[in-house]
């Protein structure tokens, strides 16, 4: 027994445990510095979750994997539902995004990327190499991405749903779809481009022309990507020090504490802090991927695979927004930014990638 | 066994695909480092600024302007604190809206918004504007109340200037006033100083560089909301220099009120006889509106404003100038901040023009207080001995036209003494035109009058002292005799200031010295001695000394009642301000009391005291005030006795 459980320890993917738990950890420093040197309202919290969320990771870690293949089509199909419902019993300000629980607000697209992620891969590894050439097997990829897809997009959250859009296509990628359906995919994606264009909202519109101009209109919409290079780029090396930054501390620095937070560490700890959480990141996304190589069967190697996407893409799509390389869109900073439902969701991912670094003599033939 | 091919093709096609999505990550990775390489360290400088410009609001802070005190070190002109409201029109989007909206908490009227909306529309956003100085307690609590809501406002501490003597020193001190746009164009800097204050006249203009001081510089941390959060002072901002006077407040008080209440009573003005007087005499309600409330009655029983004109006592000694009183005045507080339009028209339509400085401004033909310049001019020019007698018949043939004297009886057969004592018109239309205007302009010259002192009072006129160039390069014509009778007692093209007045018998009373006037306090004991020498022989002076002094003391010296106990020399002057005609002359003159106020003679008197040992010399010119001799001596002579006593100088 004991020496299952070493077995096991030594078996956990440590690089990644590790790094997931400094990020937990500068996450907090950078929260605490948010309320301008307190715990509440947010570092405290953001502990919290941590706690149940590394609870939660061990669970998923540690149920047979074969469990979680049987769940994904149920977690997808929850997901939808959510998000259907979400209209009905949801809140926001000028979208519906979240819903209420008690004190706590639940965001619906968060864990629908994963389920996405996760139920494509079960798809996808359940094809043969003959359905995986043909056009018929994509079917059902279309309606499971589409789905979701569509529901997040009329909440209306064009950020999320082009990243849960973009993560499932990566999958769909990796899984061998020939280049024939992706040349043409790209094409068609080119041609409905300016459709698309046409139905967005006015703000929606507002923001991608103001990523494209931003110092058009400083104290409007390009006020928050402005002050956001502003307080990176006073940063310097070195940074301003720990609750020294200006802009943040000043309060010109919007969302501080959720979608900026990467630039309030950029101010007040520098390109010498940035560079460590891009290492950090790093270190995280290598070792999803490795595993993700290593594993035996199709269904493991594609959920990580699609679960390091996910991950990578959050965090190009924050950095990216908060540099100005892309329009302002909600993307959280994994582990770090303020937010329940998005820390839980990476633990989860997380739990699942744990999961499939552990039980490695699994093989495709199990599930079925 | 194809299928196991084909499953070993699938994954190794799936590895590679893996592979290529994990090198797209990588090269945007890459692509982030690059970002933050450039803007944290390649552009670093640039936006370290654009940091520090949105940490903190420049702001320049005013200096206090230097306090103007009289040579006692009593205020003349001071600041008092005042709390005002700005606004930074780079934080508000409609600051229309915003004024509408703060109009409704603080008195601004139609007017001083759109003024506000000028100033916002002419200078950079980043710059503040006041909306309000001098808040008065309730406005500021009821702001305070709002200013969570109110972004872009911001109250500031500023500094209000005060003439704690009012009208008193008005003309003395002159005023300050805002900043134009006439004086950003001369001076760029003052953009960026809304709300320096700049001294318009007086003393306020003269000394502006030395009174403005150097403004500071801060920075005030603010926040995204524009709220203010610490204040870094980068420079303190230097006081402007306090500026001592040669005004003795207290001999300007006592002179000044003397002045205004000439030979008359006082009247409460709320005797039911006052308010009806107001009701029918535009220029008493004129007066009473400026928010003086002193109204006199003179000798036929008519209530009328106080006596205008003008008082300047200076020390014989060093020049400095001790009283200078012009009446009627005006407050100068009412230019400090921005002044109504009501009260800039009743300065203007009034008509005895208060914002006239007489003493400097004022120009008066000397009359016979010139006498003494005509005597010492035919004196040196030896035309005439002080033994020399001329015969007077009461009028003066010469031409075709005739001179009369005062005295239409005639003075007899009267000396150089003698002419001064009784102030005989003959005498001076003999040796003036013996002495030619040459001369006599000459001698004024050198006596002070003519020229503008070295007082640097922009608002200082320099009179009238006519010779044959002046003529011929003023009027086009030769100079004619008759024009230099005239001038023998001070009439005709001689004009002079109440200041100049004062400096020629100062200088008379000298003697030795060409003293010359001047408003700031000398401490220095050695200030004659920079003076130059005055020029006139001191045989001369002497006799001038003598016969001023018969004026006051001889048996029929024009104001012999006013002498005091210190001696007083002095010469009365009594100045006509409409000819007289022939038929006048032949019905009998009307006597002054009984003329139109504005046809009245203008009294003057020149004195210096003490006789023995001369200390001040004094200048009076009452407007329309009558004779000479009862209207103005009594003045310089109750004036001159303040200031002795006060000294504690005994006969």
């Amino acid at each position: 027994m004991i020496l299952r459980i070493f077995q096991l320890l030594y078996r956990l993917p440590w690089l990644l445990l590790l790094s997931v738990g400094a990020l937990v950890m500068v996450g907090t420093l950078a929260l605490y510095s948010a309320s301008e040197g307190a715990w509440s309202p947010w570092a405290e919290r953001q502990m919290i979750r941590a706690g149940i969320g590394a609870m939660l990771l061990v669970v998923v870690a540690l149920i047979p994997t074969i469990w979680l293949h049987r769940l994904s089509y149920w977690g997808l199909a929850m997901a939808v539902v959510l998000l259907l419902v979400l209209p009905f019993i949801g809140t926001g300000t000028g979208a519906t995004r979240w819903i209420e629980v008690g004190v706590f607000n639940f965001q619906p697209s968060e864990p629908a990327k994963l389920a996405v992620i996760i139920a494509l891969a079960r798809y996808l590894s359940s094809q043969t190499p003959e359905q995986v050439q043909s056009l018929i097997s994509y079917l059902p990829v279309v309606l499971m991405l589409g789905i979701p897809f569509s529901l997040v997009l009329i909440q209306p959250d064009l950020g999320t749903s082009f990243m849960l859009l973009t993560g499932g296509l990566a999958v769909v990628f990796a899984a061998g779809v020939p280049r024939r359906y992706v040349v043409s995919a790209m094409v068609l994606a080119a041609a409905a481009a300016p459709v698309l264009w046409s139905q967005l909202y006015d703000y929606q519109k507002a923001r991608i022309m103001t990523f494209l101009n931003p110092e058009a209109d400083v104290l409007g919409a390009g006020y928050q990507i402005t002050q956001s290079k502003i307080a990176l780029g006073s940063g310097g090396l070195f940074g301003k020090g720990f609750l020294q930054g200006s802009q943040s501390q000043l309060n010109y620095l919007p969302e501080k504490q959720t979608d900026f937070v990467f630039t309030m560490i950029g101010e007040e700890f520098g390109f010498i802090g940035n560079l460590s959480i891009l290492l950090i990141y790093f270190a995280i996304l290598v070792s999803v991927m490795l595993i993700s190589l290593r594993c035996q069967h199709r269904f493991g190697r594609l959920a990580c695979m699609g679960i390091s996407f996910m991950l990578f893409l959050y965090i190009f799509v924050n950095i990216g927004m908060v540099t100005g390389l892309l329009p302002v869109v909600g993307a959280p900073l994994p582990l770090i930014s303020y937010g329940g439902t998005a820390m839980l969701t990476v633990f989860i991912a997380l739990g699942v990638v744990v999961n499939i670094s552990i039980y490695k003599k699994v093989q495709d033939s199990d599930f079925y | 066994m194809k299928k196991r091919k084909e499953q070993k093709e699938l994954s190794s096609v799936m590895t590679r695909r893996m592979v290529m999505l994990g090198i797209g990550q990588g090269v945007l990775g890459t692509l982030l480092v690059g970002r933050l390489y450039q803007l944290q360290i390649a552009q670093n400088e640039s936006y370290r600024r654009l940091s520090d410009n949105n940490q903190f609001d420049q702001r320049l802070v005013q200096a206090p302007r230097g306090r103007i005190l009289d040579r006692k070190g009593r205020l003349l002109a001071g600041n008092s604190e005042v709390f005002e409201l700005r606004m930074l029109p780079s934080r508000i989007k409609n600051p229309k809206a915003w004024l509408q909206r703060v109009s409704r908490l603080i008195t601004l009227k139609q007017e001083d918004i759109e003024e506000i909306l000028e100033k916002i529309a002419d200078q950079p956003s980043f710059l503040e504007v006041t909306v309000k100085s001098n808040l008065t307690q309730r406005e500021l609590s009821r702001l305070a109340v709002l200013s969570p809501v109110l972004e872009g406002a911001s109250f500031q501490k500023s500094y209000k200037r005060i003439y704690p003597q009012g009208w008193m020193t008005a003309h003395v001190t002159g005023y300050v006033s805002p900043v134009n746009k006439r004086d950003i164009e001369g001076q760029p800097d003052l953009r960026y100083l809304p709300e320096t204050r700049i001294g318009r006249t007086g003393i306020e203009r003269k000394m502006e560089p030395d009174l403005r001081g150097l403004f500071g510089f801060e920075r005030v941390e603010v926040n995204a909301k524009g709220k203010p959060v610490r204040v870094l002072r980068d420079k303190q901002a230097n006081p402007g220099a306090d500026t001592y006077l040669s005004i003795d407040i207290e001999a300007q008080s006592f002179a000044t009120e003397r002045l205004r209440r000439g030979r008359w009573q006082a009247v409460p003005v709320h005797r039911a006889e006052v308010q009806e007087a107001l009701m029918q005499d535009a220029e008493l309600r004129a007066h009473v509106a400026m928010g003086d409330d002193l109204v006199l009655k003179d000798e036929k029983g008519r209530l009328v404003p106080p006596e205008s004109g003008a008082v300047v006592v200076m020390d014989i000694q060093t020049g400095e100038v001790k009283v200078m009183v012009s009446t009627p005045g005006f407050d100068p507080n009412l230019f400090s901040n921005r002044l109504s339009i009501r009260d800039w028209q009743r300065m203007n339509t009034h008509p005895r023009t208060p914002l006239l400085n007489r003493a400097i401004t004022g120009l008066y033909a000397p009359g016979s207080t010139f006498k003494m310049v005509v005597l010492a001019a035919a004196l040196e020019a030896g035309v005439i001995s002080p033994s020399t007698q001329y015969e007077c018949s009461g009028a003066f043939e010469f031409g075709n036209r005739k001179f009369h004297c005062w005295n239409e009886r005639g003075h007899g057969f009267i000396n150089a003494e003698q002419s001064l004592e009784r102030s005989c018109d003959i005498y001076y239309y003999q040796i003036a035109l013996k002495t030619g205007i040459n001369r006599i302009h000459d001698m004024a010259r050198r006596l002070g009058l003519g020229d503008v002192s070295a007082l640097g009072l922009v608002s200082e006129k320099q009179g009238i002292i006519p010779n044959r160039d002046w003529k011929l390069a003023q009027r086009g014509v030769v100079w004619t005799p008759g024009e230099t009778v005239v001038a023998g007692i001070g009439q005709g093209f001689v004009l002079t200031t109440p200041l100049q007045l004062a400096l020629m018998t100062a200088r008379i009373a000298n003697g030795a010295s060409a003293i010359t006037p001047s408003l700031v306090a000398q401490n220095d004991p050695q200030i004659t001695s920079a003076f130059a020498p005055l020029d006139v022989p001191a045989d001369i002076i002497r006799f001038l000394h003598k016969g001023m002094r018969k004026v006051m003391a001889g048996g029929l010296g024009t104001a012999r009642k006013y002498d005091i106990a210190q001696g007083i020399a002095g010469k009365t002057g009594t100045v006509q301000v409409k000819r007289i005609t022939k038929a006048q002359r032949e019905k009998g003159i009307v006597d002054n009391i009984d003329r139109p106020w504005k046809e009245r003679d203008h009294a003057l008197f020149v004195a210096f005291a003490p006789y023995k040992n001369p200390r001040y010399a004094i200048s009076v010119v009452v407007e329309h005030g009558g004779s000479g001799s009862s209207a103005a001596a009594p003045i310089a002579r109750d004036i001159l006795d303040f200031m002795l006593a006060t000294d504690g100088v005994s006969a």
